[in-house]
C-alpha cells in the first residue's frame, strides 16, 4: 500500500482570530487536505477547544521544552537566507503585522534588500523560554512581529528536524523565511501560498523588506500558489515570477447556518461592510458612494464593522460632510455579532482597491445578502452574480446599491443564482486542485 | 402540390441607453441614441438593403414564381424612417411587386397579449395603421411578437378576423406529426395555422455555416432536394427566420447571398413545388388536424416557451411594472407619453435581462448592448422610475 504524502504546513494564525481570511483559509485547506495527505501543521499559537479531526496540530506555544537550552545562530556560512536588520528593527517604531500598513505618520525605515538572496541571520542568543514567551503573546500581530519571525524561524527548523515531511506548504510571507531554510536543508520541494501581497496592502511599487521576502518566498519557491487569478496576475506583473509556476487555487467557504432578522428599524437599509478599515479595502470609497446614495435613500445607513488605521480618517471625512447620521461604526465585532449583523444587513458593499481574495463577500452571500464588489478582487472571479465596479467607480457602486435596495426583481435574482454559484465553492476542489495538480507534480 | 412558405422577421427595437440613478426625476429622455442609429446604419447596408435588392431582383427574375413574406415591427419602421428611409423605399418597391406580403403584428412587438389585452388591440390596430400609410396593404395573417403563441392567443387573433397566424412547430405538442400542413386549433376555428419547420429553417438560419455541421456546405441544389423529399407529405413548407440572417447572422463569406440566389430556381425545378405567401398558403390547402398549445411557445431557446424574457424575477417584476402604469399613461391622454409607454413593452429590453446563459465564462453567448443582464434590468428599472415620476407630475 502506498504511504500518503507527508506535507508540513506552516501556517501563521491558527485557529480564526477574525484579523483577516489568512487563519480561515488556513484551516479551511489544512482541514479538507488531510483528507489526502498526511498533515502536520505548525502554528504559533493553538486553542485546544479547536477540532483537528485529521491533522497534527503543533501550537508552538504548547511545546514543552523541559530543557532550557539557548537557541544558538546556525552555522551561516553555508546558508543562503538572510532577513536583514532585526535588532534594527526593533528600534524602529514600525507596525508590523501580517497585514503591514504603513500609515503616513509613523517613521518608516525602509531597508531594500539589493542582493538577491536572503540570508537568516539570527541576531541574538534567544532563551528557549524566551523564545516561547513571545508566542504566548495575545496579540500575535503586534510590534514585535519580526522578532517572533525570526525566532518562529528557529524554532520551526528545530522542530522540523523530527518530523518527516515530503513537501513544505507556507502560507503567506511571515513563513517564507522558514520554508526557504526547511527546503535548503531537507531538499524537500517548496510550495508558497499567496493569500496576500505587499503589492494589495500599500502599493504595487512598494519595495521594502515585505515586499523582497515575499519575492524571495516566490522565486525559491517550487509552485506559488495565489488564491485568485487577480493576484496571479499580480505576481507576474509586480514580482517577475514566471507564471508557469503558479497555479491559482481559489478559496473555499464552510458551510454556515444562516438566518434572518428584522431591523428594529424596519424603515431602515444597510449596507454593510466588514473588514480591516485600511487602504487596501477602499475606506475612502465607501465614504465618496454613500455622499451620492444618500441623496436619493434618505433611509439608507453604512454599517462600518472592523477597525484600522484608516478608520480615524473616515470618521473624520464623515464628520466633516455632516453624514455621520447616515454611519454606523461598530468596531471590532464577534463571529456571533458578524451573523447578527449580516442577517439584518439589505447588501454586502466591498469597494477594495486590491483584494486578493475577499473572504468576507462569500460569508455575506452565504446569509443570502447580495454584494456590491470591486472588480478588483479575487473573489469576483467565483461571483457572476454579486454585481461589480471597478474600486474607482463609486458613480456605478451608488448605482448599484440603489437598484439592490429598490428593486425587489434584482435583489431576488442575484441572491437565487449566489446560492448556486456558492455550491461550487468549497475546499475540497481547493484541496483537490493542490493534491492532483501540484502535489503531484512532485513526484 | 407543395408550397415553400418564406416568412422573415424584420425588427429592431429602440433600445434604452445606460441610464443612473441619479438621472430620476430630471431626464426623460431614455434611448439610447446613437447606439441604435448605428445599428440600423449597420444593419441596413449589410442586411436589408443588399438582401432586398436582391429579393427584388429574384421577384422579377422568376416572374412571379418566388414569393415572400414580412412582418416588420412598428419600432423598426420608425427607425427606419428616422435613419435610413431608402430602407423604406426598396421594402415598398419589393411590395409593389404583388409578390410580398406584409403581415400583421403588434407595433411595439411586445408581450402585450399576455399582460393586457385592451393593449394589445391597440397595438395591432397601429400597426396595422403603419402598415395601411406606408404599403397601401391590409394584412390578413397575424404574428404574435417571437411567434409567442397559444390556443388563447389563436383564438384571439381569429376573433379579429385573421385568416392564418404564425407559430412554433413544437416537438413535444406535435408528437411525431409533421409541421408541413396547415393545422386548425382545438375549438375549430377558422383560423388556420402556420407551424414553422424548425429543422429545414434552422439549417438555413442557424446551421449554414458551422463547419463542425455534418451536412456543411449547404448549397441551394442540396436544400432543394431536402424539400423535394417532402413530397407527398408536406403542403407547406414554412421556412420562418429572422432577416438578419442574410448579411448579419451569417456574414456574405458564408456564401448564404449565393445560396439564396440559386435557391428559388433549384426548388422550381420540380414541378409539384412552388412559393406561395401565409395567406396564399390558408387559401389553398385544408386545415388537416388540430396543433393543441395550451400553455404559450415561442421561437426561442431549445424550451420553445416564454422563459427568455420572463423566467427570472427582474424580468417579471419590470414586465409586471410596466403594464401596471396602463391606467396612469391612458389618464394623462398625452400621446408621446403612450408612445413613450409603449416603447418601453418591447420585448428585447426583458430579453437582454434573461440570466439563461449567464455565467462569466459565457460572454461570447450574450447578445446584448449590455455588459451583464443586471445591467439591463438596472437601467431599464430607473428610467420607468424616471417615467412613474413624469406620469405623476
Amino acid at each position: 500500500m502506498k504511504s500518503k504524502l507527508k506535507v508540513l504546513t506552516l501556517g501563521w494564525e491558527f485557529p480564526p482570530l477574525l484579523t483577516g481570511g489568512l487563519g480561515i483559509a488556513c484551516y479551511g485547506l489544512a482541514k479538507a487536505l488531510s483528507k489526502k495527505v498526511d498533515l502536520t501543521v505548525l502554528v504559533p499559537q493553538s486553542y485546544t477547544g479547536l477540532p483537528t479531526e485529521n491533522f497534527q496540530l503543533i501550537g508552538l506555544n504548547h511545546i514543552p521544552f523541559t530543557h532550557k537550552e539557548t537557541i544558538k545562530e546556525r552555522n551561516l556560512e553555508e546558508i543562503q537566507y538572510r532577513l536583514e536588520d532585526f535588532a534594527t528593527v526593533e528600534k524602529i517604531d514600525i507596525e508590523l503585522n501580517p497585514y503591514p500598513v504603513y500609515s503616513p505618520f509613523t517613521k518608516t525605515k525602509i531597508s531594500a534588500e539589493k542582493n538577491n538572496v536572503l540570508l537568516m541571520e539570527p541576531v541574538m542568543e534567544l532563551k528557549a523560554s524566551e523564545a516561547f514567551a513571545l508566542f504566548q503573546d495575545k496579540d500575535i500581530y503586534g510590534p514585535n512581529i519580526m522578532r517572533k519571525v525570526a525566532a518562529y524561524t528557529e524554532v520551526v527548523c528545530r522542530l522540523a528536524e523530527n518530523i518527516e515531511f515530503d513537501i513544505i506548504h507556507c502560507h503567506d510571507w511571515i513563513t517564507f523565511a522558514a520554508g526557504i531554510k526547511l527546503k535548503e536543508a531537507s531538499g524537500k520541494p517548496l510550495v508558497v501560498h499567496i493569500h496576500s501581497l505587499e503589492s494589495d496592502r500599500v502599493h504595487p511599487d512598494a519595495r521594502n523588506d515585505v515586499y523582497y521576502l515575499e519575492q524571495q518566498g516566490m522565486q525559491m519557491a517550487d509552485r506559488v500558489l495565489p488564491v485568485s487569478d487577480f493576484t496571479r496576475q499580480n505576481i507576474i506583473q509586480y514580482y517577475g515570477i514566471p507564471g508557469d509556476k503558479i497555479t491559482t487555487v481559489h478559496n473555499g467557504i464552510e458551510p454556515v447556518e444562516k438566518f434572518k432578522n428584522k431591523k428594529d428599524k424596519p424603515g431602515e437599509k444597510w449596507v454593510v461592510f466588514l473588514g480591516r478599515v485600511t487602504r487596501q479595502k477602499g475606506p475612502y470609497m465607501i465614504f465618496e458612494t454613500a455622499l451620492k446614495l444618500i441623496k436619493r435613500m434618505p433611509e439608507v445607513k453604512f454599517y462600518v464593522a472592523g477597525l484600522g488605521d484608516q478608520l480615524g480618517h473616515l470618521k473624520y471625512l464623515v464628520e466633516q460632510n455632516n453624514i455621520q447620521d447616515y454611519f454606523v461604526f461598530t468596531g471590532f465585532i464577534s463571529k456571533a455579532e458578524v451573523g447578527e449583523l449580516l442577517s439584518r444587513a439589505d447588501v454586502y458593499f466591498m469597494p477594495s482597491i486590491s483584494e486578493p481574495f475577499g473572504l468576507s463577500a462569500l460569508e455575506a452571500a452565504q446569509f443570502d445578502v447580495p454584494c456590491v464588489i470591486s472588480k478588483q478582487s479575487g473573489v469576483s472571479e467565483l461571483m457572476p452574480n454579486a454585481l461589480k465596479a471597478d474600486f474607482w467607480d463609486t458613480n456605478k457602486f451608488s448605482d448599484l446599491l440603489y437598484a439592490v435596495m429598490n428593486f425587489e426583481g434584482i435583489k431576488e435574482t442575484l441572491v437565487g443564482l449566489t446560492r448556486k454559484d456558492l455550491e461550487k465553492i468549497n475546499w475540497e476542489i481547493a484541496a483537490t486542485t493542490i493534491f492532483e495538480k501540484v502535489y503531484k507534480d512532485f513526484f | 402540390m407543395t408550397s415553400v412558405c418564406f416568412y422573415f422577421q424584420v425588427h429592431q427595437p429602440f433600445r434604452i441607453k445606460p441610464y443612473s440613478f441619479e438621472e430620476i426625476g430630471h431626464n426623460h429622455f431614455y434611448e439610447y441614441d446613437e447606439q441604435n442609429r448605428n445599428i440600423m446604419d449597420k444593419v441596413s447596408d449589410k442586411c436589408y438593403l443588399r438582401t432586398n435588392a436582391l429579393m427584388l431582383e429574384l421577384i422579377k427574375k422568376h416572374e412571379g414564381k418566388f414569393r415572400i413574406s414580412y412582418s416588420i415591427s412598428g419600432v423598426c419602421l420608425e427607425q427606419f424612417e428616422m435613419y435610413k428611409p431608402e430602407v423604406i423605399q426598396s421594402f415598398k418597391d419589393l411590395v409593389a411587386t404583388g409578390c410580398v406580403e406584409i403581415l400583421s403584428e403588434t407595433y411595439y412587438h411586445s408581450l402585450s397579449f399576455f399582460y393586457s389585452k385592451k393593449e394589445f388591440e391597440r397595438q395591432v390596430q397601429k400597426h396595422a395603421d403603419k402598415v395601411f400609410s406606408l404599403f397601401g396593404v391590409k394584412p390578413t395573417v397575424f404574428r404574435n411578437t417571437e411567434l409567442m403563441f397559444s390556443n388563447e392567443v389563436a383564438s384571439y387573433i381569429s376573433n379579429m378576423g385573421y385568416i392564418g397566424i404564425i407559430c412554433e412547430g413544437v416537438d413535444r405538442l406535435l408528437q411525431g406529426r409533421t409541421p408541413n400542413f396547415v393545422y386548425q386549433t382545438p375549438n375549430h376555428e377558422p383560423i388556420g395555422l402556420l407551424l414553422k419547420n424548425y429543422s429545414l429553417s434552422d439549417d438555413m438560419a442557424f446551421r449554414f455555416s458551422n463547419r463542425d455541421w455534418k451536412d456543411f456546405p449547404l448549397t441551394a441544389p442540396k436544400f432543394a432536394r431536402w424539400v423535394h423529399e417532402t413530397a407527398g407529405n408536406a403542403e407547406t413548407i414554412n421556412l420562418f427566420m429572422d432577416y438578419e440572417t442574410f448579411g448579419e447572422h451569417q456574414w456574405p463569406e458564408t456564401g448564404i447571398f449565393d445560396f439564396l440566389e440559386y435557391l428559388p430556381s433549384e426548388i422550381l425545378r420540380h414541378p409539384d413545388f412552388d412559393f406561395k405567401t401565409p395567406s396564399e398558403v390558408i387559401r389553398a390547402y385544408p386545415k388537416r388536424e388540430v396543433y393543441d398549445v395550451p400553455y404559450p411557445t415561442s421561437w426561442a431557446d431549445s424550451e420553445r416557451d416564454l422563459s427568455a424574457w420572463l423566467e427570472n424575477r427582474m424580468q417579471q417584476q419590470a414586465l409586471h411594472s410596466v403594464y401596471s402604469l396602463e391606467e396612469a399613461v391612458l389618464k394623462t391622454g398625452n400621446e408621446a407619453l403612450l408612445h413613450t409607454w409603449g416603447k418601453l413593452q418591447t420585448s428585447d429590453h426583458f430579453y437582454y435581462m434573461s440570466t439563461k446563459f449567464w455565467s462569466d465564462g459565457d460572454v461570447h453567448k450574450y447578445f446584448s448592448p449590455f455588459d451583464s443582464p443586471y445591467d439591463a434590468a438596472i437601467f431599464y428599472m430607473n428610467v420607468l422610475s424616471d417615467f412613474k415620476f413624469t406620469l405623476g407630475a
